[in-house]
């Protein structure tokens, strides 16, 4: 299936989840800033990572 | 003549304590001054440190008179943004909320090492609540401004330090930065700003925002303090487990090396699009003073800064989900909504980013192999006016607070070391800044690129005249 993006449910699902109320100017500013998130998301998920690729969790350069 | 010292470097005003032409205690209270006469326009402090500052500078005084061995920046003021603990204030990290908090027991790390090494602090710096923020703006403090031109941004999250150190009111000041916040600010008010390799510096005594890519360093008018400040805050610190275990090199002695010897080039693609011309030419002419003619691609760019994107609001959200239950009204509502949306992220996002984290990492590092300095655009324009929400970049009409740090995020992503350089052009009223980028742990190769461009007069930090 391919991913759909609804901001909207995300918020109507995760807001109970987390505890969240939300008012109405602040839910359209979260639309605006998930609708953000998803375009890094589709970005940064654009080419494969490989599965054995180690995370940085702590990070050393 | 106290004026002038102020209006100078730190370094001066350490020589002129230890010669005894100025005492600690005189320069520690024309600094209070300063910042008494100015704060009202600049909005950089939000707490002053008086009775210590000046308990301190009497202190440093009588050491004198005793002929004690004096620090590297004996009776240089400093003051650093409020999300470090300063002994007997509320670590207010910008935010309504934690002011409500005990006043901090003990001084963060990093303070405690600038003030052995003779530098004394003399208050606290606004900032972006809890550091989401690249403005400079702050809903409860009032907005830092900038001191060049007090309509424009001070740039942030570290908008305070840029302010203070532009307006004259300290030489160094001590920042944050996670996505660009020295950086950014440095390149708005014109300052020179280090953010040190990831895990360098202790972290210690600071109030957190994305723990995998929280930095701290200096702002300074001079690399030569930039060094200095940064030498005297290297070291292992216990208490910071992020904190890597590296040797510390002190980077002041070898400040004066020159670039002779060094493959510097600029970076192209992701670069060096997506920005006003200033920019651009700002690095150019960086890089016409250093010879630099060779263009690199740092392949992934985009995705790093999308990567570092995603983390921010997933490990800030997680930071801020109880605040946001409880207190939600009291958030600077362009910071909550922001948090509020990294709270509801699928998980394999971030987890998918810190993988990406580690293959960029190495993408870097072969770069590195072919190069040992990186020039890059500190932001795509120049200070945008306060209250500013959107601006144009090719072509596209953007929001300023997501998109200012597009070429600081992928940097600190992977946690290089920079120096972020200003750079003026005749007739402009605002300054843009240049990154330097070194290999990590190599701090020192890009403060002797920045203290040649210095001394060739390439780049320079001005204080705001106050006429």
């Amino acid at each position: 299936m391919t991913p759909q993006f609804d901001p909207e449910a995300i918020i109507d699902a995760m807001s109970p989840l987390l505890g969240l109320t939300l008012t109405a100017e602040s839910r359209a500013q979260t639309i605006v800033h998930l609708r953000i998130a998803a375009g890094q998301a589709e970005l940064l998920l654009s080419t494969p990572i490989d599965d054995r690729e180690e995370p940085a969790p702590v990070f050393v350069p | 003549m106290i004026s002038a010292l102020l209006d100078g470097t730190a370094w001066e005003i350490a020589a002129a304590v230890r010669n005894g032409a100025a005492s600690a205690r005189e320069v520690t209270q024309a600094a209070l001054d300063r910042v008494a006469a100015r704060n009202a326009a600049l909005g950089a402090f939000t707490d002053l440190t008086a009775a210590r500052a000046l308990a301190r500078a009497e202190a440093i005084d009588a050491a004198r008179a005793r002929g004690e061995k004096l620090g590297p920046l004996v009776g240089a003021p400093f003051a650093a943004k409020n999300l470090f603990d300063i002994a007997g204030l509320a670590t207010r990290a910008g935010s309504k909320i934690n002011r409500e908090r005990a006043p901090a027991r003990a001084d963060a790390t990093l303070i405690g090492r600038l003030e052995r090494a003779g530098a004394v602090l003399i208050g606290a710096l606004n900032m972006g609540e809890y550091a989401y923020d690249l403005t400079g703006q702050n809903a409860h403090d009032g907005p830092s401004r900038n001191p060049h031109d007090l309509e424009h941004m001070t740039g942030g999250s570290s908008g305070g330090s840029g302010g203070a150190v532009a307006g004259g009111l300290t030489p160094i000041a001590l920042g944050s930065d996670t996505n660009g916040s020295i950086r950014v600010p440095s390149s708005f008010c014109g300052v020179f700003g280090l953010k040190p390799t990831y895990g360098r510096l202790s972290r210690a005594g600071t109030f957190p925002f994305v723990a995998s890519l929280d930095h701290l360093g200096p702002f300074a008018r001079s690399v030569r303090d930039l060094a200095l400040s940064y030498d005297a805050m290297l070291g292992r610190d216990e208490a910071d487990p992020a904190q890597a275990d590296v040797a510390a090199v002190p980077a002041t002695p070898a400040i004066e090396d020159g670039v002779a010897g060094l493959r510097i080039a600029k970076l192209g693609g992701y670069f060096a699009r997506s920005g006003e011309p200033s920019a651009f030419a700002a690095v150019d002419t960086v890089a016409q003073a250093l010879k630099a003619e060779r263009v690199v691609e740092l392949a992934g760019a985009e995705r790093a800064r999308a990567a570092a994107y995603l983390i921010t609001m997933f490990e800030g959200a997680a930071l801020h989900l109880g605040r946001l239950r409880t207190r939600a009204a009291d958030f600077d509502p362009e910071v909550r909504d922001r948090l509020v949306a990294g709270a509801m992220l699928p998980a394999a996002w971030p987890a998918q980013a810190q993988k990406f984290r580690r293959q960029f990492r190495r993408q870097a590092l072969a770069l590195f192999r072919e190069a040992d300095i990186l020039l890059a655009p500190a932001t795509p324009c120049r200070a945008p006016k306060l209250g500013q929400k959107t601006f144009v970049l090719d072509g596209k009409e953007l929001l300023v607070r997501p998109n200012v740090g597009l070429f600081t995020q992928p940097i600190s992503f992977i946690g290089l070391p920079v120096v972020a350089l200003p750079v003026w052009t005749d007739g402009e009223k605002l300054p843009i800044g240049v990154q330097i980028i070194a290999p990590p742990w190599r701090e020192d190769l890009a403060l002797r690129v920045a203290r040649v461009l210095e001394r060739d007069g390439v780049v320079r930090a001005l204080v705001a005249s106050f006429a």
